[in-house]
């Protein structure tokens, strides 16, 4: 069970969206990617995407406007 | 508040090193000073300019970036995402706010129509514009635009408050870009067979106001509900 | 040591720490309060945020009698800044037959509603991020960004001239007022943000 680190700070919206989603496909399930945004839109559309698909995720606020999307690949 | 709308993720925390803590300054201070710079500018509209109405769209404008910073509003996300990566919650909150200021506004323009029966009364509470092959170019120059700029015009405002420093230069190139469309006006007006008095108000176009409201908001509820459909289908992957 | 989640445990009541969180040194923190991580703190749905704009704009529209738009005054102060320059952006046709405002007399910046709004966005968004403590300056990462902002801003900018508006003057505000030109428009920037779609995914990713 590996633990990728994605930095997408400074990325516009929908970067972090389309790299998360290319990057989950390189990924063993059980596998976590940890996405780490500053974009106030991907804390929302990278968890609501992560949802649909059926990933567990969890959001963390880790510094002023920097957040960590973690997502755990489920299938 | 209502629920959001992004659901609750596994009650099982995700196994990981969790991140060191950084010691975080306060904010609010310069919150509070920013505060006092905008009642500065109220002041200065509503007792040296005399104009209490300014100093209302100014504490206006103030509400309208707050609201969309708190929302994550983004209308370039609504127009894009639904075939980007499937998702139309934006696009639905969207037709959401259009039939929620279309009674707004259909409102105030009966009021003013009912005054003596003439359209016209309406139409100057309109935003009525020219319309033709133009406003097609012009969508989809704006379309393009706005998708790679990462924000439209409201997106781009409000990120660049949110300190990002591409916005910061899209904002005066999007100044550019509309001085030198106003500049070439004549080229483009001929080339595109621009007719300034071709506005279309849909309530005389239509014969009346019930006629009009009944179309639109039809076309509102049917565009959520494809919105909705097309939502609910699985996730675009690129 | 738990982070302090925007997201992870779900919205309002579900989170439990105290109403009022007073620290060691007395002050009481307000970012803990409820109420204030409702409103401030925690995002809004999108669809509290699209009627509050509605909202915003009807009361726009009976306070001046005009509704929102943005691009107008973007405009305008391109030109005013032309002139500044040494341009004569008085005469150009555009504000004789389409927006003959500019050339009235007295018409400066604060003068316009749309600059005001404008400027207003730009500090309610600083504001509001200010009061969640989300603040941060975010660096341009890459060349291509660049390219981005350069291009997508001039896009912009005079497909706005062309449509007379933008999202919200061509549409946000066009579509209620009930101008057909709004709906136009909404089809029109659909097309465009499928080809901007395209065009993001090969050279911007």
């Amino acid at each position: 069970m590996s633990e990728r680190i994605l930095d997408c700070l400074g990325e516009a919206c929908p970067i972090p969206l389309i790299r998360t989603q290319k990057a989950l496909v390189d990924l063993a399930v059980g596998d976590v990617l940890v996405v780490q945004v500053d974009h106030s839109c991907a804390v929302k559309n990278v968890p609501e995407w992560a949802s649909k698909v059926g990933h567990n995720y969890e959001v963390d606020e880790i510094d002023d406007g920097q957040w960590e999307i973690v997502i755990e690949k489920v299938h | 508040m209502p629920a959001t709308e992004t659901p609750l993720p596994s009650a099982r925390r995700i196994a990981r090193i969790a991140p060191a803590r950084k010691e975080r300054a306060n904010q609010l201070p310069y919150a509070l000073v920013l505060l006092a710079v905008a009642a500065a500018v109220a002041y200065e509209l509503v007792v040296r300019r005399e104009s209490p109405v300014s100093g209302f769209v100014w504490i206006v404008g103030i509400a309208l970036g707050l609201a969309m910073q708190r929302s994550r509003f983004c209308f370039t996300a609504a127009m894009r995402d639904p075939l980007l990566t499937g998702s139309t919650s934006l696009t639905k909150a969207v037709i959401v706010g259009l039939a929620v200021a279309t009674a707004g506004f259909a409102a105030a323009q009966f009021g003013a129509f009912s005054k003596a029966g003439q359209f016209a009364d309406a139409m100057k509470l309109s935003s009525l514009d020219p319309v033709g092959l133009h406003t097609v170019v012009g969508g989809v120059l704006f379309g393009i635009g706005a998708v790679i700029a990462g924000g439209c015009a409201t997106g781009t405002l409000m990120r660049a408050g949110e300190g990002f420093v591409q916005q910061w230069l899209a904002l005066p190139f999007f100044v550019v870009g509309s001085a030198a469309g106003a500049a070439s006006y004549p080229l483009w007006k001929a080339a595109l067979f621009v007719d300034p008095k071709r506005v279309v108000y849909l309530p005389k176009a239509l014969g009346g106001f019930g006629l009009a409201l009944v179309l639109q908001f039809g076309l509102l509820l049917a565009a959520w509900l494809a919105a909705d459909w097309w939502g609910k289908r699985k996730a675009t992957i690129h | 040591m738990t982070p302090d989640s925007e997201l992870s445990r779900g919205p309002g009541p579900a989170a439990t720490p105290p109403a009022i969180a007073v620290d060691q040194g007395g002050r009481v923190r307000l970012r803990e309060r409820e109420t204030y991580k409702t409103l401030f703190v925690n995002p809004w749905t999108y669809t509290t945020g699209a009627v509050v704009l509605a909202l915003l704009n009807v009361v726009l529209l009976l306070a001046t009698g005009k509704a929102w738009g943005v691009t107008t005054s973007l405009t305008y102060w391109g030109a005013w800044a032309w002139r500044w320059l040494g341009g004569q952006p008085q005469h150009w046709r555009y504000f004789a037959e389409i927006k003959p405002a500019f050339n009235r007399p007295g018409f400066d910046f604060l003068a316009d509603a749309g600059s005001l709004t404008n400027v207003g966005i730009v500090l309610g968004a600083l504001l509001a991020a200010l009061l969640a403590n989300q603040f941060r300056v975010k660096k341009l990462k890459a060349k291509r960004q660049i390219v981005a902002a350069v291009a997508g801003g001039l896009l912009m900018g005079f497909g706005a001239r062309l449509a007379f508006g933008c999202n919200i003057g061509a549409m946000f505000t066009a579509i209620p007022a009930l101008s057909l030109h709004g709906w136009v428009f909404l089809v029109s920037i659909f097309a465009g943000a499928a080809v901007g779609s395209r065009l993001l995914l090969r050279y911007f990713v």
